[in-house]
Order: C-alpha cells, then sequence, then structure tokens
C-alpha cells in the first residue's frame, strides 16, 4: 500500500511502456531507441542502466523491462527474467504457440521445465514470497493456453 | 535508415497485462500506453496499446498467435503505420540540456550554446554513442581527471565512447588522449565531437579494438582472438607502460578479465581510474584491481561507484 506521502509526491506518468532487452546489451538504437525516444527519455542513462544492473545475467539473456516514464521525462524501470512464455517456448523448442489451443498440441514439456522454470521466476520481484508451487501451477496454466502439454518425462 | 512499423492496438483493459506480454513474445519489440490517451475514457473497457514492430514482422500474424495464446476471444482491431526513426532520435535529443557537472565544468549540446561562456565547456553531439553527461559514472570520471590532470599528461580511455573524457582530459590540459572501443559507431562520434571542440588530430589517436571478454561458449574462438591481439595490438595502439592516466568507464563483467590489459598501459605510479559499476559489483572490483594499484580511493555517488589506485611500482 502506499504511504499517503507518496501518493501526494507521485509524479505524473506520461506512458508505460515494456520491451524486452538483452542482458547487458542495451543500446540506444532499435528496439530502445523507438520505444523510449518517443517520450524524450535518456537513452544513454537508461542504457547504461539496464547494463549495469543486468551484468548478474547471461549476456543476451532476453529480460522483461517495464518503464514508467514521468510527464517531467524522468522515468524509472524494473528488470524482469524473460516472461514464463518464452522461457516455456524455449523449453518445447517451438517458435510460435499452437493457433488452436485445447486442439493441437504444438509441443511438450516435462514437470523438469516447469520446475526449473518456476525456480528463475522465484528470484524476480514480487514472486519472492509465492511458493513454487503455486509458480508451477500458474505456469502449467499458460502452457495450458499456449497449446503445449506438459508431461511427467519424455520419452 | 531503419524502419518500423507502429501498430496501435485496441484491447480490453482487464487483458492488458498478459496481451502485452504476449505481444512481446511473438514478435513486438515494445509495447506502450500512454496515460493521457486513456484518462479520456476512464468508463470505457478498451484500452490503446502502441506497439512497436520490426519492419519484416508479419504483424497480422504476430497479433493473432498472441491474442490466441492467451485465450482472447476476439482479436482485437488494430491499425498499422510506418515508423520513421528520425522521429525518435529528434525526440531523444530534446532530453538533452546544458550541464554542470561542477563549478566551472559544463557539457554541453552541440545544438545549445554554452550557459557560462568562460567556464569550461565540452560540447557534445552524443549521438548513439555512450558518454552522455548525466550519469553519475561519467561525473564521477570527470571529477577524477579533473584533480588528476595537471597538464601534459597522456591520457588512455578505455571505452571511449562519445569521447567525452578524452576531451575534457585535453581541455583540462593533458597532452594526447588514446581512446579505444568495442563498438565502430563509437569510433565516429568521438571523432566527430573532438572536431566540435577544436581537438586536432595530433591530440587524439582512436582505436577499434575486438571485444575480449569471454563466455564458456566463446572458449573456442580464445585461441582465434588470442592471435588476432598478438598480430594487432602492437601495431595499433602504442606500447604498454606510456600512460599517466588511464580511465576504464565500461561495466563489471569485462572489468576482472581485462584488469591485467587495462593496468599494462599505465606507467608504474600512473593512476587507473575504473567505474560503470554498481555498489554492489565494488568488492569484486576492488579485489580484483588490489593486485595492481595501491591506494585505493572510491568514489560514489548514488547506486555507482568509481575506483581509482596507483599502478605498483618496481620496488
Amino acid at each position: 500500500m502506499a504511504t499517503l506521502k507518496e501518493i501526494l509526491t507521485r509524479r505524473p506518468v506520461a506512458a508505460t511502456i515494456r520491451l524486452t532487452v538483452p542482458a547487458g546489451g542495451a543500446r540506444p538504437a532499435p528496439p530502445v531507441g523507438p520505444a523510449l525516444g518517443q517520450y524524450r527519455l535518456n537513452l544513454m542513462a537508461f542504457c547504461k542502466d539496464f547494463n549495469a544492473r543486468t551484468q548478474k545475467y547471461k549476456p543476451e539473456t532476453p529480460m522483461s523491462v517495464t518503464i514508467t516514464a514521468f510527464k517531467d521525462n524522468t522515468f524509472e524501470f524494473t528488470v524482469k527474467s524473460p516472461s514464463v512464455t518464452w522461457y516455456l517456448k524455449k523449453a518445447a523448442g517451438i517458435e510460435s504457440g499452437s493457433s488452436r489451443p485445447g486442439h493441437v498440441t504444438a509441443s511438450t514439456v516435462t514437470l523438469k521445465h516447469i520446475y526449473e522454470i518456476a525456480k528463475v521466476k522465484q528470484s524476480d520481484p514480487y514472486c519472492q514470497y509465492m511458493p513454487l508451487e503455486s509458480i508451477c501451477k500458474s505456469i502449467i496454466g499458460t502452457a495450458a493456453t499456449m497449446g503445449i502439454k506438459v508431461v511427467k518425462e519424455l520419452d | 535508415e531503419s524502419p518500423y512499423l507502429s501498430v496501435r492496438i485496441c484491447c480490453q483493459k482487464l487483458a492488458l497485462d498478459m496481451f502485452s506480454e504476449a505481444l512481446l513474445c511473438f514478435g513486438a519489440s515494445s509495447t506502450s500506453v500512454d496515460e493521457h490517451d486513456n484518462d479520456a475514457d476512464e468508463n470505457s473497457d478498451k484500452i490503446y496499446i502502441d506497439s512497436i514492430f520490426p519492419e519484416c514482422k508479419d504483424v497480422d500474424e504476430c497479433i493473432l498467435n498472441a491474442a490466441n495464446s492467451i485465450g482472447l476471444k476476439e482479436i482485437p482491431r488494430y491499425e498499422v503505420k510506418m515508423g520513421e526513426q528520425c522521429n525518435w532520435i529528434k525526440k531523444a535529443q530534446e532530453s538533452f540540456h546544458p550541464v554542470e557537472v561542477t563549478k566551472g565544468l559544463w557539457i554541453v549540446p552541440e545544438w545549445s550554446t554554452p550557459p557560462d561562456v568562460q567556464a569550461t565547456n565540452i560540447i557534445l553531439n552524443p549521438g548513439l554513442a555512450f558518454g552522455t553527461c548525466e550519469h553519475a559514472t561519467t561525473k564521477l570520471c570527470l571529477l577524477l581527471l579533473r584533480s588528476l590532470i595537471k597538464g601534459g599528461e597522456l591520457f588512455l580511455d578505455y571505452g571511449t565512447g562519445s569521447g567525452i573524457l578524452g576531451i575534457a582530459a585535453i581541455k583540462f590540459g593533458a597532452a594526447m588522449f588514446v581512446g579505444v572501443d568495442i563498438d565502430p559507431q563509437v569510433i565516429k562520434s568521438a571523432h566527430q565531437n573532438a572536431a566540435l571542440n577544436n581537438i586536432g588530430p595530433k591530440k587524439i589517436k582512436l582505436h577499434l579494438v575486438p571485444d575480449r571478454t569471454f563466455t564458456a561458449s566463446m572458449n573456442e574462438r580464445v585461441d582465434g582472438v588470442v592471435e588476432y591481439l598478438s598480430s594487432h595490438e602492437i601495431r595499433g595502439i602504442s606500447e604498454t607502460e606510456e600512460y599517466d592516466v588511464v580511465i576504464a568507464n565500461i561495466l563489471l563483467n569485462p572489468l576482472p578479465q581485462l584488469a591485467d590489459h587495462i593496468v599494462s598501459y599505465a606507467k608504474p605510479g600512473a593512476v587507473v581510474g575504473i567505474s560503470g559499476i554498481l555498489s554492489e559489483q565494488l568488492p569484486r572490483i576492488i579485489n580484483r584491481y588490489s593486485e595492481f594499484l595501491e591506494d585505493i580511493l572510491v568514489s560514489e555517488m548514488d547506486d555507482w561507484r568509481s575506483v581509482s589506485g596507483t599502478k605498483f611500482s618496481p620496488i
């Protein structure tokens, strides 16, 4: 819950921007350039900040970034590990989810995949106090909507 | 130069987060939701997402896949427009204003007039290279340079970006600056910035070097890199142990691997400065660089740190 002070001093927000940027690899060029430039945000400051803060990840891992651009051209951002859908796609070895979820299985992943993904996501901000089991259930749900089947083991 | 597609999509407010994430998964480069667009329609259950796609993407397919992957009942309506690079570059440049780093030292974008003509003014066209005056680490390095340069020094800027540190060094009285970077775009920018500050070719030399850092997957390429370096490096950059001041303002990951290399350029007793690091990354840098440097000093600004020390002299 925000404190009263926080609410009163909250800067007016211009926009919320989301993009995927490789860890340690932000450059003032697409996709960062067009996405941030149009709100007059300092591209170099974002790149430098983002690159320094993602040094602990494997280089080029696609990180999910959410940027809050304020009306005074300042900004804040949070970085999360790649989205669950990205990990599932990787684990299942497919490029896109099934176009008819529930009908055609695009591919399969194992429970071990689900568990590994859950462990990574648990270190994201806002997920730290969620029990691993809940995170796993949520990932299994996402897999279903993508038409990805979850099996115990691969043959 | 690199055109992109700007797509305005109308979707259900409730689906916003999941749909934005799905779009990014299936091909969008970025999504943004403007506050003012959506304020007017507080009672509406719809919201607009502005999404950017690379020109080559099949937007129809991407949106279809994204919608299906989260089980939307209807495919959201959308409108596709061509995006122009000049628009965002121009707007990004508008975020640069003259900045007073410390008393009497200003960084001024090329298109502004220096607020204090008497001060030391570094004119910059930041372009697409790193080295924004406003970043804490650049400021820390500028302050360090200011305290070190007395006149006539040879300065090596490892990771030169826009060339800002080298240009500052010359303005403070250094005799010459050599700038090194792994990005060819940077070499071009730094040359242009030097020219803006009337720094002639005798005082500045810029070199493109290969990215020497390697991760596990690059082990096979290490031999190749070492071979390249031994045949190119000696010819390209001045000999080791030549520089009075060496600064590397880059990032955490390459710094430990490059420690030997960076420090080798400094004369015994010369000062080496390291930055581009956050406070939690500091111990690792100090650990590594204390093998080569003594009298280590740390400066801080917000979450950022810089480290400087003197290279051990032979006993």
